[in-house]
């Protein structure tokens, strides 16, 4: 298991290069950090206090040393804009986002696989076309504007769900579906290329020849075989879950962590933007090693390397 | 009749050449456009990518309103309406598709919309390739360690979410469209630089490159003479693919207010602009989202197209891209 630990040390090293980049990503906007909170008659000497205050005048990279510093001593400093404690805004935020993300990464797998399968085995019939179609669409729609659609549909017109808000199941519908739609969309086209890829193969012509059932062969080893490049990948769709999060959440004033992210930044509420923007890349880091060493686990070829 | 002397014979021999050299150029070329002819695809992308970049480009010229005109007694208009705004001389002397919140005029908005589209996405593709190009002929070709650098930072960029890393550039760098161009222009560097160089590792096995090696040719020469024209055609398919990656982006980004400020009109902007009236004039936000769906639909079809007709091979690699 060499390769886990060199790619976990890879993770680490990554997440450290990361915070540095959004550090100084979030500090090139310069003097705008006093905007959020002064008043717009505020002096310079007002100002320069202000920044004193806050460290802002320190050298980067000591600022850097504090802040990671004060993080892992639990003190995450509050919001610029309402003085919130950005530890509480992360425990209900971060609450909220674990339900939508959640939500639409079961999703994701719950239609996508069994569209997959229906189309891989119904080959070149109408299921295969319209899934195949619907898939294509799915990736080429902007999910902001399917985010409307839905809306406009499914709360102007027929009613069904509330077109924005949290937390109830009925609230929850329509992001979670928007949220997880180019993931399904994906999906259906990896299990139907997995599973059309497999039938084809040789053990599937034995298994047939040995007279197994049509369902046993499809059920118990296609199937499972098509499965493992789908599983072990699904950390990838956590970093697509989180980058879309951000728009989708917007949309539907779903008050999660992607939210608080895009309203500091639109704020210039240092603090909170450079916090979550940490958190959200540590979760795609995370996502990312874990189909790494998901690939890993189920590529015998790969552990050697 | 002229005697055969050196000269004379040369010259003929040039002179065929030159001939077959004619032939095969055209020939090939000839074949690569009835193939782009017989391809679906690529003719119902060209002729959507054809009407929408006329209407960007001519359709502010021809329709002639303002964008950025307001009219308070105008407000949220329906399609085909009247205005005050419009004089008696106007080509249609309506609103083609009504007006928005502060009675501008939304078809007007919407070419301009599709400028900025255009604009953004011609700036981030212009950006990725030549950077994707250098950096994955770099690393592909001198390997070592300028080969483990480069795929460092590539593979950097690539692993966080495009979305993620726009918001973060706009972070620093404040909205509007240059953060957008950057952000984008970035990630699609890193995925053409990670293909080019799987092509460029492919081509260094092969032996004209050998053999150019084995002549004493110069590194830079072989690269860019070489190399690069075998790695281009391949280069360009991609990067069609990832100019609806642009176009989605920059509407997304707009869409939440990173993107393009106000007063400039962005697709993105009047779908969000719009979504408040949704219940009553839905055309002011859907409208905008579907010209979106048209750019993207047209780019991914002529992409599609252009990979079919100059490199069926790369058809699984560019799924894979996708899938990545």
């Amino acid at each position: 298991m060499k390769t886990l630990a060199a790619r976990t040390v890879y993770m680490v090293v990554v997440l450290v290069l990361s915070s540095i980049a959004v550090f100084y990503a979030i500090r090139l906007s310069g003097g705008d950090a006093t905007a959020a909170r002064l008043p717009a008659s505020a002096t310079y000497e007002q100002r320069e206090a202000f920044k004193d205050q806050l460290g802002l005048n320190d050298p980067i990279y000591e600022q850097y040393f504090n802040y990671i510093g004060r993080v892992f001593s639990g003190d995450l400093g509050t919001s610029l804009t309402n003085n919130a404690q950005i530890s509480d805004l992360l425990l209900t935020h971060g609450r909220n986002s674990l339900i939508l993300g959640a939500a639409a990464f079961v999703l994701v797998f719950a239609i996508g696989i069994p569209l997959g399968m229906l189309a891989s085995l119904r080959r070149n019939s109408w299921w295969d076309g319209g899934i195949m179609t619907f898939s294509v669409a799915g990736m080429a729609v902007p999910n902001f504007w399917l985010a409307l659609l839905a809306v406009w549909l499914f709360a102007s017109v027929l009613g069904w769900f509330p077109s924005a808000g949290c937390c109830s199941p009925r609230q929850l519908a329509l992001p979670a579906v928007v949220l997880a739609m180019e993931g399904i969309a994906l999906t259906v086209r990896m299990t139907r290329s997995a599973m059309l890829e497999n039938l084809n193969q040789d053990f599937v012509r034995t298994l047939r020849a040995g007279g197994l059932s049509e369902s046993s062969v499809v059920g118990r080893h296609v199937f499972r075989n098509a499965l493992v490049p789908i599983v072990s990948l699904a950390g990838l769709r956590i970093g697509q879950i989180v980058g879309y999060a951000l728009v989708v959440e917007t949309i539907f004033g779903w008050p999660g962590l992607g939210q608080v992210l895009v309203n500091a930044v639109l704020r210039r509420d240092y603090p909170v933007a450079q916090f979550f923007s940490l958190v959200l890349v540590t979760i795609v880091l995370l996502g990312n090693w874990l189909a790494d060493v998901g690939y890993t686990v189920v590529n015998p070829r790969l552990r050697k390397a | 009749m002229t005697p055969e002397t050196g000269a004379s014979r040369l010259e003929a021999w040039n002179d065929r050449l030159a001939e077959y050299e004619a032939g095969r150029h055209t020939g090939a070329f000839q074949a690569a456009l009835s193939r782009m002819r017989r391809n679906k695809l690529l003719l119902i992308g060209s002729a959507l990518g054809i009407l929408v970049v006329f209407a960007g480009v001519l359709g502010p010229v021809i329709y002639g309103v303002d964008h950025t005109l307001q009219s308070f007694r105008d407000t949220h208009l329906p399609p085909g309406a009247p205005g005050h705004l419009l004089g008696t001389d106007h080509l249609l002397g309506a609103h083609l598709l009504g007006t928005d919140h502060l009675g501008r005029d939304i078809a007007a908005r919407l070419f301009i919309g599709i400028r900025v589209s255009l604009a953004v996405a011609a700036g981030v593709t212009v950006f990725a390739l030549v950077l994707g190009l250098l950096l994955g002929m770099f690393g592909g070709y001198l390997g070592g360690w300028r080969d483990r650098a480069i795929r460092g930072v590539v593979d950097f960029v690539w692993g966080f979410p495009l979305i993620l890393v726009a918001v973060l550039l706009a972070g620093g760098l404040g909205g509007g469209l240059f953060p957008v161009i950057l952000a984008v222009g970035l990630v699609n560097t890193a995925a053409i630089a990670r293909v080019v160089r799987g092509e460029v590792l492919a081509l260094s096995e092969r032996e004209f490159i050998e053999a150019a090696k084995a002549g004493g040719l110069s590194t830079p020469r072989i690269m860019f003479r070489h190399l690069f024209p075998n790695i281009l055609a391949p280069a360009l398919v991609l990067a069609s693919y990832y100019v609806a990656v642009a176009i989605i982006a920059e509407a997304a980004l707009s869409f939440i207010g990173l993107g393009a400020q106000p007063p400039t009109p962005s697709l993105g902007v009047m779908v969000s602009d719009g979504r408040n009236f949704l219940r009553q004039n839905h055309w002011e936000s859907t409208i905008p989202g579907l010209t979106v769906v048209l750019l993207v639909l047209s780019v991914s079809l002529i992409g599609d197209g252009l990979r079919d007709v100059f490199d069926p091979r790369l058809r699984h690699e560019a799924k894979g891209v996708e899938s990545g």
